[in-house]
């Protein structure tokens, strides 16, 4: 498991806010192999967003590369993106971004129904995620009607539901309370682990970032340091 | 399938967002289809009052209309006489001028029926046979159409006390002194009686009381004297004789207006000729209920107009009596506007006796060979009748007025605009409340892009939901198009239609008797259409479909990462 999954040179990304222009991600060098867990540390406003769309292809770098899996992912159709967002990435967003009208069950099918398979398939393989984040009681449960935690751990099932190679996760504890973050971590990198998934996690809290193998401090759109557990 | 259940499940889910865009596409479409449905009704209403003369089998009618201008007149259309226009509409209307004493005793209850032509003046019955040989008249028809006033009360007394006398006649005239012959005479006489004269000088003081012609020649003596003179004096002098002849005056004195409690109440009457079933001022086609009088000369049967009937309360087999005669109700007829129908229908011969205008009629009623010849008809009559007013279909159709005519013109004007309006009005809600559905659903659609759904699968879904709406916009907007315009039908406003003939002002205060107005209610319908229905339909859907795609458009153009930065 040595491959390297991304390779991420001088990625840059601005954007234009009227007349100034304002350097989110000012050239990152990054690489990370195929099933790490890495979190990506860093304050509010520090880039970790930007970056992780980028590296999500939500977003195309304004200069430099980001190749996944030697492909680059700047130079890709729009089409071609979704593709990989549809089978290659699975998200989990800080505000959970459950849609509202879906219960539990059909937001995680929402994940998994542009792929194309057929109902009967969609409907177990998506409760048979539901059941490994543990709610499968819950399936016709509008996302109203869940706990913060319950929610992320639905996003968690919709991310995963797919069988992505990459979870890219941002703030996914954020709007949780510590003990409720602290079992949302533990169920995500159980989960990316057993399915194979690289897990990349942004996040302000040190406290969890120190739970991750390799850190990345982020400062004002640059890597400011790595670090790797055990290799200090 | 996941895309049609959650396509449901934003329908449903988001109850309240659909019910207002489906309920704004809604009354769009059914706006469109009552305001369509509307003028539909109007049109129809106004076709069938505005076609007064094809339902009487007739495409011209000729009248004989009062000349206001110039001289001529006298009773024919070709006819030259004396007396204006306002004297033929007086000579013609002289019996509304009510001679109460005629009616009875004074305290006497009467009722009476006045007839009178009005400005339509009458004319010989045979002026219709000269119309019949015009070139290309198929076949002609008269009749007579008369204002009536029917008057019921006591008679009054009419006393009226003129004074006349008491002037003084003043003559002031010189009298010629008497000649010399006649001087002679009276000496001669007076000298008979003893009384010398002339030329003596005797007594000459005493003279009195005598003229100055005479003077000094009267004797101083008695009495005697005085009568002599008298007897001698000459004939002219005797006695003065003159025929005096004093300025002319004209008496006026004002009567006052009789009281008494005469109610009048004023319809219309036409003459009818049975003899011509086809063609007339009311024919068997226009009978809504019983039968068309029967064509026995001098039938007493009427028809009533239903309209006339409804008004007091008669029926059919109802007694109508007219001055004495009886006639008996046999049918009620929807008769046509424009002048020539009338409220009571009665045999041509029993009205002209009724009016005491036997042998004339005032309008003769014209069908032309073919409908196209009907100017040409129409130009030939004129030319040879120059007196005669001729008119087409169209010219009656115009002269007839209502609030149903003020309606249809207004849908005309207004019909068309309203309907686009509405339905623009409707595109323009679906779209923005669908523009600001999807502008709240950004991060929703970012997420979704996020999770793989490619352009097409979010634009497909945005549309989809929009294009539901717009089915149940145009199905919900057609039902209550339909509950609007059946409501129309039960509820809606009854449209009046009138035509007015006669009335001028310038008749010396006839105008409001001679006046004659038909008017003929037509209750307002909303018949719908099909093809009104489907357009208003499609159009819904339409309005579904531009506002999803104006929507998608929107959602498609943001990038994933940027609509994932929106905050709800």
């Amino acid at each position: 498991m040595d491959s390297v999954l991304y390779d991420v040179k001088d990625a840059k990304r601005f954007f234009q806010r009227g007349p100034t222009t304002i350097e989110a991600v000012g050239g990152v060098d990054l690489q990370i192999t195929a099933g790490e867990l890495v979190a990506l540390e860093g304050p509010s406003g520090s880039g970790k967003t930007t970056l992780l769309q980028l590296l999500g292809a939500l977003d195309r770098p304004s200069a430099g590369s980001v190749i996944f899996e030697g492909r680059d992912l700047g130079a890709l159709a729009d089409s071609e993106l979704a593709d990989l967002r549809l089978n290659a990435f699975g998200f989990v967003f800080q505000q959970f971004n459950l849609i509202p009208t879906l219960t539990a069950l059909e937001n995680v099918e929402a994940g998994l129904a542009p792929a194309g398979v057929d109902a009967g398939e969609l409907r177990n393989r998506s409760l048979a995620l539901l059941e490994e984040v543990g709610l499968a009681g819950r399936a016709s449960h509008l996302p109203a009607h869940l706990s913060g935690g319950e929610q992320q751990r639905v996003a968690i099932a919709r991310a995963l539901v797919v069988g992505p190679r990459v979870i890219l996760a941002d703030e996914p504890t954020g709007n949780l309370d510590s003990q409720t973050g602290a079992d949302v971590i533990e169920l995500l990198a159980g989960l990316a682990s057993s399915h194979g998934a690289t897990v990349i996690v942004a996040t302000h809290d040190a406290e969890l970032a120190a739970r991750a193998p390799k850190r990345l401090a982020m400062r004002d759109g640059r890597l400011v340091g790595t670090a790797i557990a055990g290799a200090a | 399938m996941f895309f049609l259940g959650y396509l449901r499940n934003e329908l449903v889910r988001r109850k309240s967002r659909t019910i207002l865009t489906v309920l704004g596409l809604a009354v769009g479409v059914s706006l469109v289809i009552a305001v369509s449905a509307l003028s539909r009704g109007l049109d129809r209403a106004q076709a069938k009052a505005l076609d007064p003369l094809s339902s009487i089998g007739t495409d011209l009618t000729v009248t004989l209309a009062p000349q206001q201008d110039q001289g001529g007149g006298g009773s024919g259309f070709g006819g030259g006489g004396p007396g204006g226009g306002d004297r033929e509409v007086i000579q013609a209307n002289q019996s509304v001028i009510t001679d109460l004493s005629k009616l009875g005793k004074p305290g006497q209850h009467f009722v009476h029926d006045f007839f009178l032509p009005g400005t339509q003046l009458t004319f010989p019955q045979s002026s219709a046979q000269q119309i019949a040989k015009v070139p290309g008249v198929a076949s002609v028809s008269s009749g007579l159409v008369l204002a009536a006033v029917h008057q019921e009360g006591t008679v009054p007394k009419i006393v009226a006390k003129i004074k006349a006398g008491g002037q003084q006649l003043r003559i002031d005239r010189q009298i010629t002194p008497p000649t010399a012959a006649e001087f002679a005479k009276m000496q001669a006489c007076l000298a008979k009686a003893g009384i010398q004269f002339g030329g003596g000088q005797r007594g000459g003081g005493g003279a009195q009381g005598g003229q100055g012609g005479l003077g000094g020649g009267q004797d101083g003596g008695g009495a005697g004297d005085r009568s002599a003179f008298n007897k001698c004096m000459p004939a002219r002098l005797q006695r003065f004789r003159a025929t005096v002849t004093t300025p002319e005056q004209t008496l006026q004195q004002v009567v006052d207006p009789p009281q008494t409690n005469i109610k009048s109440a004023s319809y219309s009457i036409a003459g009818v000729d049975p003899a011509t079933a086809g063609i007339g001022v009311v024919t068997p086609a226009l009978v809504s209920s019983g039968r068309f009088l029967a064509n026995t000369v001098g039938a007493r049967e009427a028809l009533l107009a239903a309209s006339y009937a409804n008004r007091q309360g008669l029926k059919v087999g109802s007694k109508l009596d007219l001055n004495g005669t009886t006639f008996t109700v046999v049918g009620l007829v929807r008769p046509p506007l424009g002048g020539q129908s009338a409220d009571v229908y009665v045999p041509l011969s029993r009205l002209q006796t009724l009016a005491s205008l036997k042998g004339a009629v005032n309008v003769v009623l014209v069908r032309a060979d073919s409908g196209t010849s009907v100017g040409q008809v129409q130009e030939q009559i004129q030319k040879q009748f120059p007196r005669a007013q001729v008119a087409s279909a169209k010219q009656v159709a115009d002269s007839i007025s209502g609030s149903l005519i003020d309606a249809s013109n207004l849908s005309k004007r207004l019909g068309t605009a309203l309907a686009a309006l509405a339905a623009a009005a409707a595109f323009l809600l679906a779209v923005l409340l669908t523009l600001a559905s999807v502008g709240k659903r950004v991060r929703e659609l970012g997420t979704l892009k996020a999770l793989g759904w490619t352009q097409w699968l979010v634009v497909r879904q945005v549309v989809g939901e929009s294009l539901a709406q717009g089915l149940l916009g145009g199905l919900v907007g057609v039902v209550l198009g339909i509950l609007v315009t059946v409501a129309i039908g039960a509820f809606g406003p009854t449209l009046t239609a009138s035509s007015h003939t006669g009335g001028g002002d310038g008749f010396f205060g006839l105008g409001q008797v001679t006046a004659r107005t038909v008017t003929d209610q037509v209750a307002l319908t909303a018949p719908i259409a099909v093809g009104v229905l489907v357009a208003g339909f499609l159009l819904a859907v339409a309005g579904g479909l531009i506002a999803g795609a104006a929507g998608a458009l929107r959602a498609s153009r943001l990038r994933p990462a940027d609509a994932l930065r929106q905050v709800e």
